[in-house]
Order: structure tokens, then C-alpha cells, then sequence
């Protein structure tokens, strides 16, 4: 168990562990025997190690929902959804400007001089970017492409949907704690029977 | 034709060479028009002059499809697409029952030859026969390399995920014919047709059978990976999807209020994220065993003050080195007095300065061994001094001055003095 304290600890802090983040530690825990043995001493401290749906990413939950406990929820989930829009916006961001076939998958690697040079070369992207940054999620305050980029990524960065494995290299690795947002998205959707499942073409279309 | 071979190969004496020779050098003459013509369709008639097109007409290099514009005919096209691995263009033909026809037909001639004896005309229809067995199992090799191919560059050839889909649908499809054109080869009818010439049963059971059933594994491994291709590029279709009308739906209903799920009675795991909490220590000193360690940590904690200590010494240089010399002698010799005086303390008569020197083998000189004593007996406290007895053994220089030298001195305890003066 010693040897499991610093993973014990991140997980503590409300660090998300995939693949990206720390390979080594999501490889171990992996080992249901070794998530019992966590659970157990998480116990006390009304906390569980819980995964995504597709086992992607591991990270924190309460056992108990206590009154404590969904005030907290109540407190990031409400931050949560306020950092949604901007989120996927960021993310259809990055997928046209680069040009991928399909949505940012964790474990995808972002240069962010490609990101940058693909952007200024269009003023389309450059109008989105300067109100994605605008945003009071990312609240860049400069009007300058790449300080609004440098910003909305290092926030992103921030909040744990980007990995930098370099300090001083900027390119970033997006990290499994996406796909967990995917799944809340696709969880309101189902939830809250949003009528987007028969959107018009056009806008499927458009991307 | 530029220079005439001395000796002419059985191969090169036959007419077809020179025809073909000539036919390959004028798709090298003309490699740019034709490139381009094969990347747009059409062929600009312009880039050739008359003379020139007519013979890449004649030569069955383009043609006039229908009275369109002038294009490459198919095999050409065919040819460069499966020398460049174009997946766009390359064809996946593999049309196995007429290869076993003529298979069949070729064995026959064959049999026939040899039976009328005929060694040439039986050698030549061998050569043919073992062309077409490698045509065939070349084709399949050919169809198998342009999926793996496909697969591994991931369907680049196209941009969109919706025809990538659409490409793997037909990869799936190509690959089911070949897998029927495997069923096609019956090899119970390659064993009576090759009967029992040994050369014929290697070339078409052995020998195709170790291609088929290797072509057959590489199959598989292909299908698996499309269906898993498939099932990514899916997802990621219905991924990007979900983010495109999400991001829609919100922007088009910017006060729209997402239900109060942390406060249902079944929270959704989705949400369930505990929030973060720091596992902080502190030092504590209340374990003895830890003490070497915390010790040790403070011992490696950088100490401003000291650095800037340390700095000067080493500005100062050995001045300051030397003072420090200085300064641990000063100690020593003040050490070595104080136990001159605890010496006489338990001594019974009083001591000579000079001659406790000379027995310790002190490395102080004598004058400025008895300047101390004398400096400590005068530092000590009155009422301690009144212990001691100190006798300086001086002497007058000269009479001219009145410096004295002190030669000795002797301390005794005053308490001996009075006692044994008493006595």
C-alpha cells in the first residue's frame, strides 16, 4: 500500500488519471484487487475510486452522498455546465482548424503553433477565437490570436482536459478527463430530451 | 533500340519485344501529359502534336471514349494506380474462375504436348501455366496489399468521415469476393487435374495452397481491423455529431437550465466527482526516531544569512583564514592555562609557570605563556583572586629603566600559604 501513496494523493486532490496523465498509474488501477484495497482506506473519508463509462479515466466520487458532499457537487456541476459551451466550442475549434475527420479523442496531440498558424491564416477562426477567449471561462483580456490562444489552453489546461508534458514545449496532449465530459453531454442530452438528435442537415452539414 | 545488344536473348528475338519496348518508351515520352491526364480525366489533346497522339491512339494508350474528350483507357489507368498505390483508383479485380478456366485449359495442352512427345511445345505451355498461377494468387496478393494499405493510412485518401465510412464499406465488400474466390479453388479438382507430374502438383496444389491459406490469414486480420475501423470512425462520427448540436442547441437557448441533478435522490454517476482535498503534514518532533531525519532536513535547508557569510570569507581570502587560526590558538593556549590553574589547585605547593610548561610539553612559548597566566590570574574575580597566590620572579633589565622581566611566574593557593605558614 505505501507504494500506492503519491497515486493515493493525486487522487486525493481531485486529479484525473488516464493514460495520458499517467500511464503507469492508470495501468495499475486497472487491478480491481488494488482498487478494493484504495476503497478501503477511501472509506473514511466518504470517497471511492470511480471510472467513466469506457474505463478511460479514473478519478474520485463520493460513497455516501451527504449533504456535504452534493453541496459540492451542486458547486462543480454548476461550473461545469457553465464551462460547457465554451468547451465544445474550443473543441470544434481545434477540430476545423486542424482539419480532423472527427471530434478530439483523448490522447491527441495539439501543436499549438500549427493550431496558431491555422487560425490567423483564417479570419472566420480568428472572429471565433476572439469570442471563445472573450469568455468568462477563459477571460483573456488581449486582443492578440496568440495570447488568446496561449490563455484559453492554458486554462484548459487548468481544468484538466489538457496535458503539457513539457513545461516549455507547447504542444499538448488532450487527456481522458474529455471523454468524461462527452459522456455528461451526452448525458443531459438523453436526460433532458433535448430535442437535437433530429437537427436539420444543414448543420450537420456545415462541419 | 539506341544500342543494338551483340547477342540477341531468345526473349529479346521475339517481336513482341521491340513492340512493347517501343510502346513503354512513348508512356515515358509523354509521363507529364499522361500524369496530368490521369489526376484531371481528361487528356489535353493539346499537349501533343499530331503526330504523337495518333501513335498514343494507335498504341491503345488513349482513346475516345464514346466521342467524349480523349482519356486514358482503363488499364493504363490501372497501371498507375497500382504503381502509386492510389487507393482512389486501384481496382480490386479478382475474378478467380476465369483463371481457373484457363488453368484448366493450359494443363490439357499441356498433357497434350507431352504426349505427342513434344518437348518444346510442352516446355512453353508450362511457362504459360505457371504464369497464370502467379497471375492469380499475384492478384490476391495485389487486392490484399490495397487494403492493408487502405487500412493503414486509415482511408486518407478521402477527407470526410462519412466517406471514409463509406470506403470501408467497400473494402468490406472487396474483401468478401476474395474470400468467395478462395471458396471457387477446389483443390481436390487441382490434385486429379495435376494428377501425378510432380512438377504440376507443386505448382498448383503445394504451392498455391501455402499462398491461399497465407493470403487467407492476412484476410482475417484485415477484416478484424476494418470492423474495428469502422466501429472508431462511427463513434467518432457520432462524437463530433453530439458536440456540433450540443453546442448549437445551447447557443440557440442560452437561458436554458440544466435540471438540479446533485440534488436528486439518485445522483447520476456522471457527476459524481469528489472535490479535491490536500493531505498536508507538518514537522513533529514527539518520535525520537525521527529526529536524525528532521535533522537531517534542516540541515539541507539553504540559510541565507550563512551564504552571505561564507561569501565574504571567500572575498576576504586568507586574511580572514588566518584570523580564525589566530583566534582557535588564543583558544587553545586559554584552555591550557586554565588547567595550569586547576593544576595548582590540587597541587599541595605552588607551581612554577615555566617548569609546568616544560613537563606538559606545551608548544607555547614561555613568554607568552606566562603574559596569559598572568592575564587570567588578573581576569579572575576579586574574591577568587585572593585564592591564589601569585609571585612574579622578576628581574631589573637595567638600572638606566625600570623595566622589570618577569623570568617565572609561581601561583599557590593563599589557603596552603596561610595554612603552612601557620604551620
Amino acid at each position: 500500500m505505501i507504494e500506492n501513496g503519491p497515486l493515493l494523493e493525486r487522487l486525493l486532490e481531485g486529479e484525473f488519471i488516464c493514460a495520458v496523465t499517467d500511464e503507469h498509474s492508470f495501468h495499475k488501477l486497472q487491478n480491481e484487487e488494488l482498487v478494493n484495497d484504495l476503497n478501503h482506506f477511501l472509506r473514511p473519508l466518504n470517497r471511492r475510486v470511480a471510472n467513466n463509462d469506457d474505463g478511460s479515466v479514473f478519478f474520485l466520487a463520493y460513497c455516501d452522498l451527504t449533504q456535504n458532499a452534493r453541496q459540492h457537487l451542486s458547486h462543480q456541476f454548476t461550473s461545469t455546465v457553465q464551462s460547457l459551451l465554451p468547451m465544445l466550442e474550443w473543441m470544434q475549434l481545434v477540430q476545423e482548424a486542424l482539419g480532423r475527420d472527427g471530434a478530439l479523442n483523448a490522447g491527441d496531440t495539439i501543436k499549438l503553433q500549427d493550431f496558431e498558424s491555422k487560425v490567423v491564416d483564417n479570419q472566420s477562426l480568428i472572429h471565433r477565437l476572439a469570442h471563445l477567449a472573450n469568455d468568462r471561462v477563459f477571460k483573456s483580456t488581449s486582443d492578440k490570436p496568440d495570447m488568446q490562444i496561449k490563455q484559453v489552453f492554458k486554462r484548459i489546461k487548468d481544468m484538466g482536459y489538457l496535458y503539457q508534458p513539457h513545461k516549455d514545449r507547447l504542444f499538448y496532449i488532450v487527456t481522458g478527463k474529455v471523454e468524461q465530459l462527452i459522456e455528461l453531454v451526452r448525458f443531459i442530452k438523453d436526460e433532458e430530451n433535448l430535442p437535437i438528435d433530429d437537427a436539420t442537415p444543414e448543420q450537420e452539414a456545415m462541419f | 533500340m539506341s544500342q543494338a545488344p551483340k547477342q540477341k536473348s531468345p526473349a529479346q528475338s521475339n517481336p513482341l519485344f521491340e513492340l512493347g519496348k517501343e510502346r513503354l518508351e512513348l508512356i515515358g515520352k509523354h509521363a507529364d501529359a499522361l500524369m496530368q491526364g490521369y489526376l484531371e480525366g481528361d487528356v489535353n489533346e493539346l499537349a501533343f502534336s499530331q503526330q504523337a497522339l495518333q501513335k498514343l491512339l494507335d498504341s491503345r494508350v488513349l482513346f475516345y471514349p464514346q466521342e467524349q474528350s480523349l482519356r486514358l483507357r482503363p488499364i493504363v489507368n490501372e497501371l498507375i494506380a497500382s504503381l502509386t498505390q492510389d487507393e482512389r483508383k486501384r481496382q480490386i479485380n479478382t475474378d478467380v474462375g476465369e483463371h481457373l478456366d484457363q488453368i484448366d485449359t493450359r494443363v490439357q495442352s499441356l498433357q497434350g504436348a507431352r504426349k505427342k512427345g513434344d518437348y518444346a511445345a510442352s516446355e512453353h505451355h508450362m511457362q504459360l501455366l505457371t504464369e497464370r498461377v502467379n497471375d492469380m494468387t499475384g492478384q490476391f496478393g495485389d487486392a490484399i496489399e490495397s487494403l492493408w494499405h487502405r487500412l493503414n493510412t486509415e482511408f486518407g485518401f478521402v477527407s470526410s468521415l462519412d466517406d471514409k465510412i463509406l470506403e470501408i464499406e467497400l473494402a468490406q465488400r472487396q474483401l468478401r469476393r476474395i474470400l468467395d474466390g478462395f471458396g471457387i479453388i477446389n483443390f481436390d479438382d487441382l490434385i486429379q487435374l495435376a494428377g501425378s507430374d510432380g512438377a504440376l502438383r507443386k505448382l498448383l496444389v503445394s504451392q498455391l495452397q501455402a499462398r491461399i491459406s497465407e493470403h487467407s490469414g492476412s484476410l482475417l486480420e484485415v477484416q478484424k481491423r476494418l470492423v474495428l475501423l469502422m466501429a472508431r470512425f462511427r463513434q467518432q462520427q457520432d462524437r463530433a455529431l453530439l458536440i456540433n448540436r450540443m453546442s448549437a442547441f445551447l447557443r440557440q437557448h442560452p437561458n436554458f437550465q440544466i435540471g438540479d441533478y446533485p440534488n436528486r435522490s439518485q445522483v447520476p454517476a456522471v457527476i459524481n466527482q469528489a472535490h479535491g482535498i490536500s493531505p498536508q503534514a507538518f514537522i513533529a518532533l514527539d518520535r525520537a526516531q525521527d529526529s536524525y531525519a528532521l535533522a537531517e532536513l534542516a540541515r539541507a535547508v539553504p540559510r541565507e544569512p550563512e551564504q552571505n557569510l561564507q561569501s565574504e570569507t571567500q572575498t576576504e581570502g586568507f586574511v580572514m583564514a588566518v584570523q580564525n587560526l589566530v583566534a582557535t590558538q588564543q583558544k587553545q593556549l586559554a584552555k591550557d592555562v586554565e588547567d595550569f590553574f586547576i593544576q595548582v589547585i590540587e597541587s599541595p605547593q605552588a607551581l612554577s609557570g615555566v617548569d609546568y610548561l616544560a613537563e606538559q610539553g606545551l608548544p607555547w612559548e614561555p613568554e607568552m605563556w606566562l603574559f596569559q597566566i598572568v592575564a587570567e590570574y588578573q581576569g579572575l574575580p576579586e574574591q577568587n583572586k585572593h585564592s591564589f597566590m601569585l609571585e612574579k620572579d622578576s628581574a631589573q633589565q637595567s638600572r638606566f629603566n625600570q623595566l622589570h622581566i618577569i623570568q617565572d611566574v609561581t601561583v599557590g593557593m593563599r589557603f596552603f600559604g596561610d595554612f603552612q605558614a601557620a604551620g
